[in-house]
């Protein structure tokens, strides 16, 4: 694993260093690998001053004082302001348009649809899954002539203000002829159904199978074949942040540069190019701060292919549009959306010799960026932390009148999870097993690990979490007390989840977009660092992480370092920020830049001192200075020096910064063990948490207190989908749960008190050794949570409750059982 | 939101002559505004009344208490006298949306505040509240919609979980208008969808409410309320209840559920059935049955009566022990 830095890493300071004269590179090699060799941070760091302790966030200050500007702080002069009419209907035909009222109206400055666009902004893009005959339907950025979801985008009016925008949208007249409507994406696939397309065949966008192992084997030698059909909910990712975009495009400059809240600005910069048919090279896209992503902006949004074309038709003044909350549910990718049949072969003493699933994903209307690859991550992490031999998924990607599915925290891992975690519950009940033992009786114990998915497991000690888990928990004690509280008559039960997940996205070579990271070091004359990362945090701390990660390598303070996000006007290149990739992948990319600099600021401290060979190959650096022998320079004198141009090393060049892009050589498999105990009020349904208690391993800590944040907040979005959250749509496809009083994101006060520990096993996949943590909270509570409500229920013989476990929906299930013989 | 004219009224005189049914009462805001940001109402005019003399004090008053309309929900909920003496309203008032809410929204704001029935507030559907011909309500999605008196013209549920409490406590509501003051009894004040469906209150739109008038509680009281904690929290069904108590013995009940009609709904029938019993779970149980009858569920709501009998039941024994079942 240690020849990640292989052919498709560039480095400046690298290539220059090739060039020097043997013997330089020789004593240079002795006081320090050449950096295009691995070395570990902690190597390089015995004794880190920032890195894994618990430094508070840099950009709280901002944050939480108001003072960060998003992309609705920013005013630009003589700016226009967008809004959007979008569908009423599920499913229509659009008969006229009648737009003339709107044009008339008092500031406005046009009204667009699509024929006044198309020419300038092609269809809505994805990113290729490499599925074979993948369905790919029309996709503009303004209705062509049909609707196909409630909310889709079917004109613009851009005016002097918002308000005369939005009262000039309520005056364009659209004639719809309703079509049928397919919401149900199991009924979507009869042969009768009505298509969300006309012209596709059907409403089937793309079958996909992974399977590996002797199913047939694993299925003749089972004591018992369990049947047992799951579903994860759709799910709407509520960023409190909603979307918003400015677009202005200089005429005599040639420059469109498009302001938009996204996690993936370079991405999004190619595809924008492709859809404008502008070169890259005019084309800059900036993420001001974002405020919370989890995935639903992780994609190439029709409005901001939308306002870039309305930018160009009204240029140079500026075009703006900021999303309600109420576009935000019914217009901003949903997730999940997947049913399972699952066949589980099992032995009695608990062995799982193999599971077959057959899932079908509801996709909504359109394919979105990665909404094709998502539901393949369930089958791929089917395994979970787990070794039975056989598996296989075979997967439906279905079309429905609904708002297209796509990333959402955890990205088809929550969805395998909940799959396997429940599977060995279901087993556990089935042989009325300690679902612990049964856990243990299947873990995976050798890595790397092989699945019989295809993946190679960097590292794990499932056994140690969970044993640390049961600990913090106190599970004996809490099964005994279990135990009597049934006797009283109490629903009280208790969960556990021992998940596995797949991070730091990864090996290009598995991605559907380059997989890679860059980071570039840049040390100004005067010693001020920028730090220019290709990710793209909205809400993680990796302004933090990573000045902890350069103020360690560099030996100066954190104050000193500024990181730079979100320009591609700035940023070289970057790939963004999901997929728990931007420590482990970019956080290395800033590693290996920052450890160039500083062996280039070592050569130019020891030029300027004057060093003899060998004392040039022992600079250190003390107290925030470099030593060569007795003599000094400060930081900021080595930088100036580098500037300053007369004391440059043989085979260096002027100037002080270092790019790094980092290709890692494998994802990541961060773990943990989660258990959750609950209560059921028998009159009512209501499920209360009593108790939460995780130990989660994302591999060497870089920095607790976000780790913490990270898992907490993952907890809370876990939470709602196992008991709250559901993206209600009615038979016509109407959204029902359209509003923050609707649709039930979890609050504070319904959080139970989280009990957090970690255990650290180190990945060698990168020179950090860390993981991963974005989205485990998401990814371990699901199953822990509802494990633990059926747990309570199982007294009533009840084995299984489709999410959100709502309390009526759990009162029926006690008041059918009470009522069963 | 459409554009309006905001005008501030320094008085209760000021306020109702600019008042009519393009220019609204602006309490809190925290119904209001958002009503307006959903496009469902486009007042004209919006007249702000927290400025008026004398609207946000909480006075003694023949032995209870005088509340201004103003008066905020966290101020009610501070006050040590709600607190010690009218626990059936510091109950209710509890739980309602979130602290920065509470800080906002006003006690008249609360009796007068609109329904969220999300058939309601959003354009797209029929609404006979909102002057459409039809109730998407009835057909569609009503598992939050009103279990009693549902043969009206609309099946909202009144959103006031003050209202049931001030119902068991016998208030009154004090009405100004062009004519001058009046008081309502708090159960006159509400009305029914089928008496005028556009409202939920007597009042005209240039009427105003001033105060609220708790007369001196006597006997014990409790709310309880199942809240299923999501979103931001309605109840789904809530019930307070005020006893006479002689001993163990209820000499008189007042019982009245919240969340389940379009109005807070008095249980009458609940209320002659504990009346003269010792409180205990049977007792409290039986009436809870009677609570329940003559509910008339929609399609998706009939959850809602089990709320009902398990609600009605938790607070009748929380009032009779003083402690939360
Ligand atoms: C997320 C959320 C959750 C909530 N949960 C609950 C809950 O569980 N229980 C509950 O009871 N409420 C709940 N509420 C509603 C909240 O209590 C009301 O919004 C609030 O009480 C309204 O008070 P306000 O002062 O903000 O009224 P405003 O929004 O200012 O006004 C509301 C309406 O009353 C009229 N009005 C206001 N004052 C007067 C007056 N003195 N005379 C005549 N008309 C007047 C206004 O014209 C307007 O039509 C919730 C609200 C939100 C946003």
């Amino acid at each position: 694993m240690a020849k990640t830095a292989g052919k498709k890493s560039v480095t400046r300071t690298g290539k220059a260093s090739a060039k020097a004269p043997r013997r330089a590179r020789q004593s240079a090699a002795k006081a320090a690998p050449p950096a295009s060799q691995r070395v570990d941070f902690f190597k390089l760091v015995p004794k880190p001053r920032f890195v894994g302790k618990p430094v508070k966030r840099k950009e709280d200050v901002r944050l939480i004082t108001g003072a960060g500007h998003y992309v609705d702080d920013l005013r630009l002069a003589d700016m226009l302001h967008v809004e959007i009419l979008r569908s009423p209907h599920a499913h229509a035909r659009i008969v006229s348009m009648e737009v003339e009222e709107a044009r008339k109206a008092s500031g406005v400055v046009g009204v667009f649809a699509y024929k006044e666009i198309s020419s300038l902004c092609g269809d809505v893009p994805l990113a290729h899954p490499g599925i074979p005959d993948l369905k790919v339907p029309h996709h503009p950025v303004l209705a062509d002539g049909e609707v196909n979801f409630v909310g889709e985008p079917a004109a613009a009016v851009v005016a002097e203000s918002r308000y005369a925008a939005r009262d000039a949208v309520d005056l364009i007249r659209v004639e719809y002829e309703p079509l049928p409507a397919v919401v149900d994406p199991e009924k979507a696939l009869a042969p009768d159904a009505p298509k969300v397309h006309k012209e596709l065949a059907d409403n089937l966008s793309f079958s996909w199978e992974v399977k590996g192992g002797d199913l047939d084997e694993a299925f003749k030698k089972a004591d018992r074949i369990i049947q047992q059909r799951v579903r994860s909910q759709r799910l709407i990712p509520c960023a409190l942040e909603t979307r918003g975009v400015i677009a202005q495009y200089l005429t005599g400059e040639e420059q469109l540069t498009v302001w938009t809240s996204t996690q993936i600005p370079h991405i999004l910069r190619t595809q924008l190019s492709g859809m404008l048919k502008l070169p890259e090279s005019k084309v800059r896209v900036v993420a001001p701060e974002v405020g919370g992503g989890f995935g639903s902006k992780l994609n190439v949004y029709a409005e901001e292919g939308l306002l870039s074309a309305l930018a160009r038709l009204v240029a140079p003044r500026p075009v703006k549009w900021i999303e309600t909350r109420r576009e935000n549910m019914a217009a901003t990718t949903h997730g999940r959306d997947q049913i399972g049949e699952l066949s589980i072969a099992a032995c009695a003493d608990g062995t799982v010799l193999g599971v077959k699933h057959d899932c079908i994903a509801d996709i909504g209307a359109y394919h979105q960026l990665f909404t094709a690859i998502i539901p393949t991550l369930t089958g791929l992490m089917l395994a979970g932390s787990y070794r039975f031999p056989a598996a296989r998924t075979t997967l439906k990607g279905v079309f429905t009148n609904k708002m297209p599915t796509d990333a959402y925290r955890g990205a088809g891992r929550p969805e395998a999870t909940f799959i396997i975690e429940r599977i060995m519950d279901l087993v556990a009940a089935e042989f009325n097993l300690d679902p612990v033992e049964v856990r243990r009786k299947n873990f995976a114990r050798k890595f790397p690990f092989s699945t019989p998915t295809g993946l190679a497991y960097d590292t794990g000690d499932y056994e140690k979490a969970l044993n640390q888990a049961l600990k913090l928990a106190d599970y004996q004690g809490r099964r005994a007390r279990q135990a009597k509280a049934r006797d009283e008559g109490r629903l009280v039960g208790i969960g556990l989840s021992t998940y596995v997940e797949i991070c730091s996205m990864g090996p290009s070579k598995g991605m559907a977009a380059g997989g890679w990271e860059s980071a570039t070091v840049r040390v100004s004359p005067t010693g001020s660092v920028e730090v220019l990362t290709g990710t793209c945090a909205h809400g993680q701390g990796q302004e933090t992480v990573f000045a902890q990660i350069t103020a360690d390598v560099l030996g100066i303070e954190m104050d000193q370092v500024k990181v730079q996000r979100g320009d591609t006007g700035n940023v070289p290149w970057g790939v963004g920020t999901f997929g728990s990739r931007a420590t482990a992948v970019g956080g290395t990319a800033v590693f290996e830049a920052a450890r160039r600099v500083l062996e280039k600021m070592k050569k130019v401290a020891a030029a300027a001192l004057g060093a003899s060979a060998a004392q040039a190959a022992r600079v250190q650096i003390k107290n925030g200075k470099f030593w060569a022998g007795k003599k000094s320079l400060s930081f900021a004198e080595v930088a100036f020096q580098a500037h300053r141009g007369l004391v440059i090393p043989e085979g260096e060049t002027p100037g002080l910064e270092a790019t790094y892009f980092f290709e890692p050589g494998n994802f990541t498999f961060p773990f943990g063990a989660h258990i959750c105990q609950v209560e059921v009020d028998r009159d009512t349904g209501e499920v209360s948490i009593q108790g939460y208690w995780a130990v989660d391993d994302c591999g060497k800590p870089m920095n607790p207190l976000l780790i913490d944040g990270q898992v907490h907040g993952g907890i809370a979005q876990g939470l709602g989908q196992a008991l709250y959250e559901e993206a209600v749509y009615d038979e016509s496809g109407q959204l029902l749960t359209g509003t923050l009083m609707d649709y039930a994101v979890p609050k504070a006060t319904h959080m139970p008190w989280l009990h957090c520990e970690r255990t650290e096993t180190p990945t060698d996949v990168n020179p950090l050794g860390v993981k991963g943590v974005g989205e485990a909270g998401t990814i371990g509570s699901t199953p822990a949570i509802v494990n633990a409500v059926i747990d309570a229920l199982r007294p009533l013989g009840i084995k299984h409750l489709d999410m959100p476990l709502r309390p009526e929906k759990v009162w029926r299930a006690i008041k059918k059982a009470a009522a069963a013989p | 939101m459409k554009n309006f004219a905001y005008i501030n009224a320094a008085s209760e005189k000021a306020a109702i002559e600019s008042m009519s049914d393009k220019a609204l009462a602006l309490a809190g805001g925290t119904n209001l505004l958002n009503l307006l940001k959903e496009y469902v109402l486009a007042p004209e005019a919006l007249v702000n009344i927290k400025g008026i003399a004398g609207l946000n004090a909480i006075e003694s008053f023949e032995g209870g208490l005088k509340i201004g309309a103003n008066v905020t929900l966290s101020e009610l909920l501070d006050h040590a006298e709600v607190r010690g003496r009218y626990p059936a309203l510091h109950q209710a008032l509890y739980d309602i949306g979130t602290p920065q809410i509470r800080n906002m929204s006003t006690l008249g704001g609360n009796l007068c505040a609109r329904p969220h029935c999300w058939y309601y507030r959003y354009e797209y559907f029929d609404c006979k509240k909102r002057g459409g011909q039809g109730c998407a309500a009835i057909a569609g999605d009503n598992e939050f919609h009103a279990i009693f008196a549902t043969d009206g013209p609309c099946v909202m549920i009144h959103p006031s979980s003050a209202g049931p409490a001030l119902v068991v406590y016998g208030a009154k509501v004090k009405i100004a208008g062009p004519g001058g003051s009046r008081d309502a009894g708090i159960e006159e004040f509400f009305t029914l969808p089928a008496a005028a469906v556009a409202r939920e209150n007597v009042l005209k739109p240039n009427e105003l409410v001033t105060h609220v008038l708790l007369p001196p509680p006597n006997g014990k009281s409790a709310t309880y309320e199942v809240r299923h904690k999501e979103s931001h929290d309605w109840p789904l069904a809530m019930a307070s209840v005020a006893l006479t108590m002689a001993g163990e013995t209820a000499q008189e009940a007042r019982i009245c559920l919240g969340a389940v009609a379009p109005v807070p709904w008095r249980a009458a029938a609940a209320e002659a059935a504990l009346k003269g019993k010792v409180v205990n779970e049977t007792t409290a149980g039986e009436a809870a049955q009677k609570a329940a009858e003559g509910a008339k569920p929609l399609s998706g709501n009939k959850y809602k009566v089990q709320l009902v009998r398990t609600a009605v039941k938790r607070a009748i024994l929380a009032a009779a022990t003083g402690r939360r079942v």
